[in-house]
């Protein structure tokens, strides 16, 4: 824990130290004014956009088990601005609007014709129409005995709910919004590049706040560059946990009687009412704050004239709430309790469950600090006029005892002038943290536990074709706008736990009229 | 992992120690698919494995900031 302030300390520190001597350094550098070519000569816009789908069976949201159908829709605008010869602003707008079947199951509660559980109690006895699910805070009725009272064939609404589908729950559909402004000097040579960042994201259950700066230096006659590049992350999770956790955190003990749960039978492994179920093992947490500091160098060298590279190497420090806070988790040791259909319990876990939802007896937990250390590096050779070939290897190291490797070679092949058609291939693996363990496997005994899929044991490939028009002479234009070059790259994705996606993004560059 | 860091600074080494190429012949290396870093719509992809992987970083890219939730 001191080793992990110590490095907060040296990284904020060097970070000062840094940002104070490049601005003097870059004072002196432009102190004589000779003539020099405009680092950017136009304003340049990119639209961007993706359409992603995925689908898998490992949602964590649900333990470990059922549907991770996801879709999602992003726009992006970057514009980079010449301020003017040597300093350039990029500011860049995106907007994601995704459903997630997943996050539904929040809140996976539903009547037979798919009606959230909410509305079916705006109205009842002892429930206000504030209640439960709205998060409103405060009990809804009095003591053990007060209210809708114990559970009775005459007031049991019995909703159902699936891991295996969608719910109608808020989180089905969301939006991301995001927003970040660069700023890059360039010393009059050229040979040093100074630059600040300033980025803003908000989601549904997220906002992130991120600042940084950057410096780069060239050397030996731009045939070497060195780079170094901090940020900083200040992000904030809001309190969203599975609809049975949040009733029992808002109620208490007395949940089942009272508010979301008022009538409703809850059923044990049997497939008999109980009235025995307490998530005593939930904790909610106090500090949802997560911050993540880090710190890059890259260096780049030319090796021929058809040969360069580049190695990054990154160091991450994460602190906070680093678990996801409606990760559902399932104890052997606990007894298990359900909502919905007696006859689908027996086969639970099977795609053929069409309305039984298991409750939870706690949150993901893992340790509030997270130190990480990528190294990457990547070479690319231009074979002749019609051949290039990119190449990327990474290995992933961090303190939660995950070890990745990952590869990827593209092979751009010009076919003529204007074209360029690329197949990629990506290849990676990782294996499990140590907090990881499927459905049911955790014990309520251990102090961290995760059956997240994307922190387990797997290996993913991807194939990808990218298509990309360069208008050499910028001829098309909208307005005072000439288009510079459209990229379009398909992909799809195999991971060997089950999950698969399809993305499909679109870019496209126009670059504004001559000074 | 030391023996790893090692290899690495050994080829940082060999990178420093070699010619110049002049500014009037890197025209291959001043090809659009020469650069060292992605294509602008890749980050979209990025974006994915960083939320379906348990890696990420060391590719010029964002390193932080998001939750990585859906």
């Amino acid at each position: 824990m001191q080793l992990k302030s110590g490095i907060k300390r040296t990284f904020l520190s060097l970070l000062c130290i840094f940002s104070m001597f490049m601005s003097v350094t870059a004072q002196i550098s432009d102190s004589t004014k000779v003539y020099k070519k405009r680092v950017l000569e136009n304003t340049e816009v990119d639209f961007l956009m993706s359409l992603y789908k995925q689908d898998g069976v490992h949602s964590p949201v649900n333990g470990g088990i059922g549907t991770e159908k996801l879709s999602d829709q992003t726009g992006a605008i970057v514009i980079s601005i010449p301020l003017n010869a040597d300093d350039v602003l990029t500011v860049d707008a995106g907007i994601s609007a995704y459903t997630s079947a997943s996050s539904s199951n929040i809140n996976p509660f539903m009547n037979s014709t798919a009606i959230p559980l909410k509305s079916l109690y705006t109205g009842i006895k002892g429930l206000n129409a504030s209640g439960a699910s709205s998060g409103s805070g405060g009990s809804t009725g009095g003591g053990s005995t007060g209210g809708g009272g114990p559970v009775t064939p005459q007031n049991a609404i019995n909703p159902v709910g699936t891991p295996w589908l969608a719910s109608t729950g808020a989180s089905h559909a969301e939006k991301l919004k995001s927003l970040s402004a660069d700023y890059n000097h360039s010393s009059g040579d050229r040979n040093l590049i100074w630059g600040s960042n300033i980025s803003l994201s908000s989601e549904f259950t997220y906002t992130s706040f991120g600042f940084g700066g950057n410096v780069t230096k060239l050397y030996n006659e731009k045939n070497t560059e060195i780079g170094l590049k901090g940020s900083v992350f200040l992000d904030k999770w809001k309190s969203i946990y599975p609809t049975e956790l949040k009733e029992y955190l808002r109620i208490g003990p007395d949940f089942q009687y009272f508010g979301y749960f008022y009538g409703v039978t809850i059923l044990d492994q049997g497939g008999n009412a109980s009235l025995t179920y307490l998530p005593d093992g939930f904790k909610p947490w106090s500090n949802t704050g997560r911050d993540s500091y880090s710190m890059s160098f890259y260096v780049s060298q030319i090796l021929s004239k058809r040969f360069q590279a580049a190695l990054f190497f990154d160091f991450v420090l994460q602190q906070g709430m680093l678990s996801t806070p409606y990760h559902r988790i399932y104890f052997a040791d606990k007894p298990n309790y359900y909502i919905g259909t007696a006859s689908d319990i027996v086969h639970y876990t099977s795609p053929s469950n069409s309305g039984v939802y298991q409750l939870a007896d706690a949150i993901e937990t893992l340790p509030k600090s997270r130190f990480k250390i990528p190294l990457g590096i990547r070479m690319n050779y231009y074979i002749n006029e019609m051949f290039v070939l990119r190449s990327y290897y990474r290995y992933y190291y961090d303190d939660w005892g995950l070890k990745a490797h990952t590869v990827n070679l593209d092979l751009p092949v010009k076919l003529s002038q204007a074209f360029t058609f690329t197949p990629s291939f990506r290849f990676y693996s990782q294996n499990q943290v140590n907090y990881f363990g499927p459905y049911e496997t955790h014990l309520s005994t251990e102090n961290y536990f995760t059956s997240d899929y994307d922190l387990s044991k797997f290996s993913s490939t991807q194939y990808s074709l990218a298509l990309s028009y360069t208008d050499i002479f910028t001829k098309f234009k909208i307005k005072t706008l000439g288009l510079k070059n459209i990229n379009l790259k398909y992909s799809h994705y195999d991971r060997t736990d089950g999950l698969n996606a399809n993305i499909l993004t679109l870019g496209i560059k126009f670059v504004g009229g001559e000074k | 992992m030391k023996k790893k860091i090692f290899t690495l600074m050994l080829v940082m080494i060999l990178f420093s120690s070699c010619v110049a190429v002049k500014e009037y012949k890197k025209i291959y290396l001043n090809d659009p698919d020469m650069k060292l870093s992605a294509h602008q719509n890749e980050r979209f992809e990025s974006n994915f494995q960083v939320y379906r992987e348990g890696a990420s970083g060391a590719n010029g890219g964002k390193t932080g900031g998001g939750c990585g939730c859906n």
